[in-house]
């Protein structure tokens, strides 16, 4: 263990040096009215543009309108039918992708750069012209519904998604971004007209990666985009979650292994300062082979193949949660021990070793971020959004460096306090006996969730 | 052409091209490669980027190595490969690597299982000297031995028991290549997990997991002399294994060859309320001319929102399929060309599979054309730069030619056999690999 830190903070020396030097390669700059910040790389005759809009599905007068506004932003405009413009980008090998979140949402490009000048153009039409035909939103709304349907079929992502709708049942953030059922009934050509438009004067910023020479990229924005960043999201405060009384089980048919959520969202002013504390907290609860969780679970005990932890944040609201699964006969025991892991890391009963290899672990990790421009880039995005300085980013070995055993059971008792974590399951309707012994237990139909 | 030549100029900025009419003769990525007595390959590439390297350990042993009642061996060792060796002892080796800020994983397959660690530079000795202790002094103590059968039968359930995509492949696989040892399980059969002996998984380990068996794949910021010097000390006196050779004769083509002489449906019950299905037809061998072809049609139909099944079955006003995809499997003795995808509630399966099956060979009419090649042409382009942007992934993209083709600079075969990829050959090609006897799975909650 003594080698791990020595490792550590030789590897501290040379990432503060390097870290820095990445940061001086990020250009901030503006085309137009667009901000951009841009990374310069040459390896490859590509570019990866991610348009960040700070609008997300927050703002969703029913559920699934942002991500429905996205999902069918080709499918036809007053020029070109749905199968024309994916023809189009299909035949440039253009890569496109877009995640809405509550905060904000992202439009991905990825293609070669000999051809972004009318990828780029074509992007630009469709926002300016999406026209949202019936007959493929009335596809598009049949296709997600029976998806949504079918969701049973996945036990982790149906427990994601009853997870998200109980932790944070009283706030708005609640609801599911894909869309429900309910929701999907509510698409028409002339909300998500609307929807797109309200996207459309959201402030925007492009996270640029790509060669040095992307003129064309940039009159093709300039001229053709009909962009403006009018708008900004409006701020939203939490109060603490409340306290929390039972474990709510979902039974799906056929389940010999239950899926297990614990955890619960947390306010800026909770984390406010203290990222890097709670960020060192998820990696040694879970976040790899070595963590605490996976360690109790699966090492020492055989009950489980995975175990994650997450404490993460976006600007108005963040989340702090436990992932893992267990056959049926063993879900209680498996809820117990994150239970009493809780407890002894909030009263500091793991060895200095523990700690001092998560530090290393975390210091000599961090070099990985900056492997691949655009996960890079996506970083930066995400301290833009949180309204962060960069220099952070460049710190964050000499903070871990610097933490103490008990900031670390501090971040714990403040992100994973047991009266206020929801445990929800999803497994076989015979886990009510043993659960049980935890808490008393609320039995759900899942598809009062879809 | 241009954009081919583009690429093969940036790989890994260690490339040139010189005005040349073929492909290969315009390719040079600068591997170093390292051949040991005992038999192991090593590759080594130099990538000063970051102070980070990737290793990759590739074993060609998987799930086709293994014989009834050893079912899932290659993959149990997986996990146990984690577990300890004698030097580093027990529960050692994940702390060593993630205490230095490094990841580790592995995968197994029908044909290889792959190491993989990504780790800051100083780190390589440490980490060869780890490699080279678990290929020779692999612990398997008997206590991790039965806690590890429990975790794998819990992965066992994630992937399949409790996915009915999982027992959707599962069940292609057992009956396409049914009576070979494509049809086995590779995660491994209930019975033989439960029952396998600490024992019988040390013989089978002693057998593949040695330097005649394995290929070093190391990527980034090492000195190339220096880590030779390294891999030279830590395995140079590892012995290989004597009956590895005999082993991989032992499995003849013909006996991984699909036996179906008919079409066979296959209905399974599962938790899914939309009909899951894969539709399949044994192909070739990886590397085989016609399988290039055969890689070609299953983008041209599957990949993308502009593809023939997208068109076909999702893009309509009433869509009979909430997903579709293709695509062509290459295995080391074997391979299949599959269609899959998730059917709406209501469709009768016998007659969506009988229009499937004509509308397949009216693709090969209508759906190739040299656009539709080209356009396949530049995806296949933008995926590969993707795919060598890490060090893995140029690792990986080297590991895997060598282990298969016996040389990593098959690539420029490969590259070489998609440009040449003609309309013709690919209409050839669809017509023949749909008038072969397939199988149709399906998992359903309605069915019996």
């Amino acid at each position: 263990m003594k080698n791990t830190l020595s490792i550590a903070l030789l590897t501290l020396l040379s990432t503060s040096a390097f870290s820095s030097s990445f940061l001086d390669s990020v250009k901030r700059t503006k085309w137009g009215d667009l901000d951009v910040v841009l990374i310069e790389d040459s390896k490859f005759p590509r570019y990866n543009a991610a348009f960040y809009f700070q609008d997300g599905s927050i703002n969703d007068p029913f559920s699934g309108a942002t991500q429905g506004a996205f999902d069918q932003l080709a499918a036809g405009t007053s020029k070109e039918s749905q199968r024309e413009i994916a023809e189009f980008f299909d035949f440039y090998g253009v890569n496109l992708k877009h995640s809405v979140t509550h905060e904000y949402s992202v439009y991905s490009v990825q293609g070669l750069v000999k051809d972004a000048g009318p990828v780029m153009g074509k992007v630009c039409e469709i926002f300016n012209d999406a026209q949202y035909p019936q007959k493929e939103l009335t596809s598009y709304v049949s296709r997600a519904k029976s998806h949504l349907k079918n969701l049973v079929t996945s036990h982790a992502s149906l427990a994601d998604r009853i997870f998200r709708q109980l932790s944070l049942a009283s706030t708005p953030y609640s609801t599911p971004v894909e869309g429900t059922l309910a929701g999907f009934d509510k698409l028409t050509p002339v909300g998500l007209k609307e929807r797109l438009n309200e996207l459309n004067k959201a402030k925007k910023v492009l996270y640029l990666t790509g060669p040095s020479d992307l003129s064309e990229m940039k009159d093709v924005i300039t001229k053709t985009c009909r962009w403006s960043s009018e708008t900004s999201l409006k701020r939203i405060e939490l109060k603490k979650p409340a306290p929390q009384s039972a474990i709510y089980l979902i039974p799906v048919p056929g389940a010999n292994q239950a899926q297990i959520r614990i955890g619960r969202y947390i306010t800026p002013r909770e984390i406010q300062g203290k990222y890097d504390n709670f960020s060192f907290l998820s990696g040694f609860l879970g976040g790899g082979f070595t963590s605490k969780l996976v360690q109790e679970l699966r090492v020492k005990r055989g009950l489980t193949y995975s175990a994650g932890a997450y404490v993460s944040m976006q600007r108005d609201y963040g989340r702090a949660g436990i992932m893992t699964f267990s056959k049926t006969e063993s879900a209680a025991e498996a809820i117990s021990l994150v239970r009493d892991v809780f407890q002894d890391v909030t009263a500091q009963k793991f060895t200095p070793e523990e700690f001092k290899h998560q530090q290393g672990h975390q210091i000599g990790g961090f070099s990985f971020g900056f492997e691949e421009s655009s996960a890079f880039l996506s970083q930066i995005m995400l301290y833009d959004h949180q309204g962060r300085d960069l220099e952070e980013l460049v710190k964050f070995p000499e903070v871990i460096a610097n933490l103490t055993l008990k900031a670390l059971s501090q971040a714990n008792l403040e992100a994973f306090p047991w009266d206020r974590l929801t445990i929800v399951v999803v497994g076989d309707k015979s886990l009510e006996k043993s659960l049980s012994r935890i808490r008393p237990v609320r039995v759900l139909n899942y598809q009062d969730f879809l | 052409m241009k954009c081919w030549l583009l690429l093969l100029a940036l790989l890994l900025g260690c490339s040139s091209v010189k005005e040349s009419k073929t492909l290969s003769e315009n390719i040079h990525i600068e591997v170093s490669e390292l051949k040991l007595d005992n038999g192991l390959t090593a590759l080594i590439v130099r990538n000063p980027k970051l102070p980070i390297f990737s290793l990759q350990f590739f074993y060609k042993v998987g799930g086709k190595n293994e014989v009834p009642g050893i079912t899932g061996a290659s993959h149990f060792l997986e996990h146990m490969m984690f577990k300890g060796a004698r030097r580093y002892g027990k529960n050692t080796i994940d702390f060593i690597i993630e205490g230095s800020g490094g990841s580790t994983n592995a995968y197994t397959t029908n044909d290889q299982t792959v190491y993989y660690e990504n780790l800051p530079s100083s780190q390589l000795e440490k980490i060869l000297d780890i490699e080279s202790d678990r290929m020779e002094n692999l612990l398997l103590d008997v206590d991790d031995f039965n806690k590890e059968r429990e975790v794998v039968l819990e992965e066992r359930k994630m992937r399949y028991e409790n996915s009915p995509r999982g027992q959707l492949y599962l069940e292609l696989m057992q009956t396409l290549y049914k009576g070979t040892p494509y049809g086995r399980s590779v995660i491994g059969d209930i019975p033989d997990l439960k029952s396998v002996t600490r024992e019988q998984i040390y013989k089978y380990f002693k057998r593949f997991y040695a330097p005649n068996n394995a290929t070093l794949v190391l990527v980034g910021d090492v000195s190339i002399s220096e880590a030779k010097k390294i891999i030279k000390n830590k395995f140079g006196p590892i012995p290989s294994s004597p009956s590895v050779e005999e082993a991989h004769k032992e499995l003849k083509e013909e006996d991984f060859v699909p036996k179906i002489t008919t079409d066979v449906m296959v209905a399974r019950k599962g938790e899914s309320p939309n009909p899951l299905f894969m539709l399949a037809f044994g192909s070739y061998k990886a590397g085989h001319p016609k399988g290039y072809a055969l890689d070609v049609l299953s983008s041209i139909i599957g990949s993308g929102k502009s593809a023939a099944l997208v068109n076909q079955y999702i893009m309509i006003e009433k869509p009979v399929a909430t997903s579709m995809y293709a695509a062509h499997q290459s295995l080391d003795k074997s391979g299949f060309f599959f269609i899959g995808g998730e059917l709406v509630r209501g469709v009768k399966l016998p007659e969506f599979k009988a229009d499937l099956q004509k509308k397949l060979m009216g693709f090969c009419e209508t759906e190739i054309t040299a656009r539709n090649i080209q356009k396949i042409k530049n995806n296949y382009l933008v995926d590969l730069y993707g795919g060598l942007d890490t060090n893995a992934g140029l690792g990986s993209f080297l590991g895997e030619r060598q282990l298969v083709f016996g040389d990593w600079r098959f690539y420029k075969e490969e590259l070489n056999m998609y440009e040449k990829v003609t309309v013709e050959d690919v209409k050839v090609a669809c017509k023949e690999i749909f008038a072969k006897p397939s199988v149709f799975v399906s998992v359903w909650n309605m069915h019996k």
